[in-house]
């Protein structure tokens, strides 16, 4: 490993660290990761990075969640800088957010031919996906392919820098056994199809071309792909947001009023279940009455232990959409486990991007929510890479 | 040759207009063809790129877009 060399330049000043076995050596370079002046150290330290799935179907605001995550690790995401203005790559301080799209073997030309979809495993080269994932995690830079969604080509590829959070978002980042092994936590954007044609109603009406059957067809045509290769990933996922119609108003189609479900895996280390009032328990809320006024048609929470898939999981779920500010502020100091740092910051998040899309209904509130609970692991991890091999030395 | 720029919005637009009436064509005949899914599968992922596009143009604020190049002007500087 490349690591070793750069050991015996910082060995003059803690010497009982690379005494012993290999797991010293992360302990080593997580004190060295401020030290900015050696370069190869600055790579060293990136073998903390910390690896996070996120699958989605296009279409169903893997973006705004992305640029929520971001957001609440600080910073703006940008695309790399002074490379191909069509790269799906986004960079912040902490963050690197890699599309999985990325890893297509075959072009859209490609895809015609073989009369396969993007969907399909066969168009995605999953041993590159694993190699590159694994070489980041480890703290090694990578060439990574750029698939040019307008063009429909594979472009040259551009560096990535091992990053101290790895987002890997696109359809298939659950679907490869290795790749999964590499996540340290994943979650999958569940929208059911009612709220998915609505959603996709509202992006393309506007576009030429575009009819109520031209969507509903493109819809239509790539559902059995999905269904045999996309949706089976959200068992394997830690936390998976579901997003139904709502059903506080009969026969809604709008899709604007939303049923938001957030479904957290129990038992996963570094991560404690968000709850309601009573954390165990089975409880529906509804926030209005005397102390708040919701509007039509209301606000009503649901709290419940379930199983999904075989696992236990924990469901928080909210059904209508807020008017006020004041409500969110009112419902988030009744959810506990938040991993927030201080007292309305789920709120302040949400009020920072309000421009967002979901900002006013579960969808934000739990993509936010999701967010700091990411930031909680991800200091729980580093924090535990430090002193477990400290230990392990001592010992 | 690479372009220096980012593909403008219309010629996405296009490229929808133009991939839902291939789509169309192909499912003509065999609505269920590999062809065809992969055809609507083009769809998508333009109408994606066509709406990413859109987002982006609809976020840009003049004002801000001018400061970028041009921050020491007298309607751009900021002082902390």
């Amino acid at each position: 490993m490349a690591v070793s060399t750069i050991y015996s330049t910082q060995a003059l000043n803690s010497t009982h660290f690379f005494t012993s076995s290999s797991s010293s050596k992360q302990v080593f370079f997580y004190r060295r990761q401020n030290n900015r002046r050696f370069n190869t150290i600055i790579t060293c330290a990136a073998q903390q990075t910390v690896v996070i799935g996120l699958a989605a179907d296009s279409g169903c605001g893997k973006s705004t969640f992305m640029r929520r995550l971001t957001s609440v690790f600080g910073g703006a995401a940008e695309p790399p800088k002074g490379g191909n203005p069509d790269s799906n790559t986004l960079i912040s301080d902490m963050t690197t957010v890699i599309c999985l799209d990325d890893y297509h073997s075959l072009d859209r030309t490609g895809r015609k031919e073989k009369g396969v979809t993007a969907l399909d495993p066969r168009a995605n080269d999953f041993d590159l996906m694993y190699e590159q994932v694994k070489a980041l995690k480890s703290g090694i830079a990578v060439e990574k392919p750029i698939y040019n969604h307008v063009t429909g080509l594979l472009d040259a590829p551009e560096l990535i820098q091992p990053p101290k959070i790895l987002v890997i978002e696109g359809l298939h980042p659950m679907f490869d056994e290795r790749v999964r092994d590499l996540l340290d936590f994943s979650i999958y954007l569940d929208i059911s199809n009612e709220v998915k044609f609505a959603w996709k109603i509202q992006r393309d009406m506007a576009e030429r071309g575009h009819s109520l059957e031209s969507i509903k067809a493109s819809i239509e045509a790539r559902k059995p792909d999905f269904d045999a290769f996309i949706d089976p990933q959200k068992q394997y996922a830690d936390a998976v947001i579901e997003v139904l119609p709502t059903q506080l108003i009969p026969d809604d189609n709008e899709g604007k009023v939303l049923r938001v479900r957030l479904i957290m895996k129990e038992g996963v280390k570094y991560f404690s279940p968000v709850y309601l009032f009573d954390e165990g328990s089975t409880i529906s809320w509804i926030p209005c009455g005397r102390k708040l006024t919701c509007s039509y048609p209301g606000i009503k929470f649901n709290y419940a232990p379930d199983s999904y898939f075989d696992h236990e999981v924990s469901v928080v779920e909210m059904d209508g959409q807020f008017d006020r500010l004041d409500e969110l502020i009112y419902v988030e100091s009744h959810l506990s486990n938040l991993s927030t740092k201080f007292y309305g910051e789920v709120t302040q998040q949400m009020l920072k991007h309000a421009d967002f899309p979901g900002s006013n209904n579960g969808t934000g509130l739990f993509q936010t929510i999701v967010g700091l609970k990411i930031r909680d692991l991800y200091e729980q991890l580093i924090a535990n890479k430090a002193t477990a091999p400290a230990e392990a030395a001592k010992a | 040759v690479r372009p220096v720029k980012a593909t403008p919005e219309g010629v996405i637009s296009d490229k929808v207009e133009k991939s839902i009436k291939d789509a169309e064509e192909t499912c003509a005949g065999d609505p269920v063809s590999g062809e065809c899914v992969a055809a609507w599968d083009e769809v998508e992922e333009l109408s994606a790129a066509a709406s990413h596009a859109r987002d982006k143009k609809k976020d840009s604020d003049p004002l801000e877009e001018y400061c970028k190049d041009n921050p020491e002007t007298n309607e751009c500087r900021t002082y902390d």
